[in-house]
């Protein structure tokens, strides 16, 4: 058993990725500008409302969305591109005729996807949210450093465990994507969903009291959220490490699961012919 | 003394049955329906064969290839390739196989030829000298230099098929399974194709199993052809028996400077067309030699030429299936 098939994979995806250095670019102007409107509501928002007790400190609020921002394209959104195309071709046969185990094979792929897209646009914007912002006099709107050197080393150990779900539940927009022969309806589910569950549409954090404890407890808090609020130093209910057991938690059940749904998958394709 | 011990055979099927079921209607509690894709069919192929399989469009063909592929499950029957069991040894046994889908791709259209390659040399981990080796070899005898760094996208079908032959024998395969690999080539690139499949066998041993619409791939390349229609094997014969046996006919046409003059024919032949200057009459050399036929119409007044022909294959397997149809 060698890992050589997964590591090119993961190649192969990354440099797709990065390919595409146009939209990285695009990316970075809309996430600038997203990110820009975001801040602006915020600021009226706090400033209407000075005497509220707000979960997170209009400082953080901005650093939570500068964060997000840079990691949109970290989020499971939908299949993997090119899986939704082998499914369109039938080309998802040749997937089936490789000697590899497929589930490591897509994830790996997933994984890369996710990171080649992901990592360029957020070293970018972190660029230009945080020094560059400083440097022109915008320092009360920028990206806030890391709480302190145990909340940087937490948050990068957290947000690596981010990827790896997301790339997870990825596979399991893949494996809708090969069961129903086409990628649209995992980016129907997939978009809206992790839009609103990771906190990109409004820092989980912000919402409602008696809300706020499932938004937590489900698999998408852990891609982004959970990783900010550790570098924000804010606190989360049962400490870090819940934040990190719940990420580990939601890292194995849906690989198990989807594992177990990805040979049903596969034998179904083999019933019925791809 | 013991008999010889007969070549193994590379590919062995037994009354393999596949039965789709369908459901029919969109609806949640819709009818299902069971489609027979194949019946019970039985055939093996010794190593080193060039064996083709025709039929018509839901003949079963594709199912037979995605079976001996593994990755289609029959609903019964047995199957040997290799002596693996395609579906319950299936990372074993697809790396040892080769599979073109002529109407698929496998390479990744955003990479070259070059790139997807080396990428299909770490799935099948094939060692880096091996793989200069077939490398080398597939680029020369495929005609790749000059495409190799071209991404698959801006590739015309020809170069494109090309390059997906050397993709499925960069890791050496035994068996080489090819579902239509001419399909919509140019005859150059058909001829390519055929001429390198054919050498293919005869150098390396390479058992090859075709699928294919092209009768021309037939001719040129199958010693054995397996017809399949309704799920079963009609016929399972050398090409020139199958020619033999289904139709012994030939084809006599003549063309007139003036209007083709009426013709008491010998028993055996009948006149089949008339047109302003030509007459074609179908024979039955058995009952009537074509020399005796050629003599009885070559003093005709006004005869500018003449032609005999065999049916093509495309007739042979129409008249074929219409035989076997009941």
């Amino acid at each position: 058993m060698t890992l050589r098939p997964y590591f090119t994979a993961f190649g192969l995806q990354w440099k797709i990725g990065l390919r595409y250095r146009i939209a990285v670019v695009a990316g970075l102007v809309a996430q600038m500008w997203f990110g820009a409107v975001t801040l602006m509501a915020y600021a009226s928002v706090y400033h209407a409302a000075p005497d509220v007790q707000a979960p997170l400190s209009l400082r953080q609020a901005m650093t939570y969305t500068w964060i997000q921002q840079s990691l949109f394209t970290l989020l499971p959104l939908g299949c993997l591109p090119a899986i939704g195309d082998a499914a369109k071709t039938g080309a998802i046969v040749y997937d089936l005729l490789r000697p590899v185990d497929m589930w490591n094979w897509w994830l790996s792929a997933s994984l890369a996807r996710l990171l080649g897209n992901a990592v360029p646009r957020a070293v970018l914007l972190a660029c230009v949210a945080g020094p560059l912002a400083i440097l022109v006099g915008l320092g009360a709107w920028s990206l806030a450093p890391p709480a302190d050197l145990t909340a940087a080393v937490l948050s990068l150990l957290s947000i690596t465990l981010g990827a790896l779900l997301s790339a997870t539940i990825v596979m399991w927009w893949n494996i809708l994507t090969a069961r129903t022969l086409s990628p649209l309806g995992s980016y129907a589910v997939g978009t809206p969903l992790a839009v609103l569950l990771s906190g990109m549409l409004l820092p989980l954090p912000l919402y409602p009291d008696w809300i706020r404890p499932f938004l937590l407890a489900q698999p998408f808090a852990g891609i982004t959220d959970i990783p900010i609020r550790i570098y924000l130093g804010t606190p989360i209910p049962g400490g870090v490490a819940t934040g990190l057991g719940l990420q580990l938690f939601w890292l194995t059940t849906l690989t198990l699961l989807g594992r177990l749904w990805m040979r049903q998958t596969v034998n179904r394709l083999e019933v019925q012919g791809a | 003394m013991q008999p010889p011990v007969p070549a193994p055979d590379a590919i062995t099927v037994k009354n393999l049955r596949k039965i789709y079921t369908v459901r029919e209607g969109g609806s949640w509690r819709g009818k299902t329906r069971e489609i027979v894709a194949l019946d019970g069919i039985s055939f093996s192929v010794p190593k080193g064969q060039i064996a083709g399989f025709i039929g018509p469009n839901g003949a079963g063909k594709s199912t037979a290839i995605k079976i001996l592929s593994g990755i289609l499950r029959p609903t019964s029957g047995e199957v040997q390739v290799n002596g693996l069991v395609p579906w319950t040894n299936r990372v074993a046994h697809v790396a040892r196989i080769g599979v073109v889908f002529g109407q698929r791709t496998q390479l990744w259209w955003d990479l070259s030829v070059g790139e997807g390659l080396a990428l299909l040399r770490d799935i099948y981990g094939v060692e880096p000298e091996r793989f200069a080796r077939n490398h080398a070899r597939l680029a020369e005898a495929l005609d790749l230099g000059a495409i190799m760094d071209q991404s698959v996208r801006q590739l015309s079908l020809g170069q494109r098929m090309r390059a997906e032959i050397a993709a499925s024998l960069i890791h050496d395969p035994e068996i080489l399974i090819l579902d239509e690999p001419t399909i919509g080539l140019d005859a150059p690139s058909k001829l390519a194709v055929r001429a390198f499949v054919h050498e293919l066998c005869r150098d390396r041993g390479t058992t090859v199993l075709l699928t294919t619409h092209d009768m021309h791939d037939i001719e040129a390349l199958a010693e054995r052809v397996i017809v399949i229609g309704h799920g079963r094997i009609l016929a399972d014969s050398p090409f020139e028996d199958l020619r033999m046996t289904t139709l012994s006919e030939r084809i006599l046409e003549l063309d007139f400077h003036g209007t083709p003059p009426e013709l008491a024919l010998p028993a055996g032949a009948v006149e089949t067309a008339r047109a302003p200057h030509s007459l074609t009459i179908t024979f039955d050399p058995r009952q009537i030699p074509a020399p005796a036929l050629v003599a009885h119409v070559g003093h005709l007044s006004g005869l500018d030429d003449l032609r005999i022909s065999r049916p093509s294959i495309d007739e042979i397997i129409t008249r074929f299936y219409a035989d076997h149809a009941a």
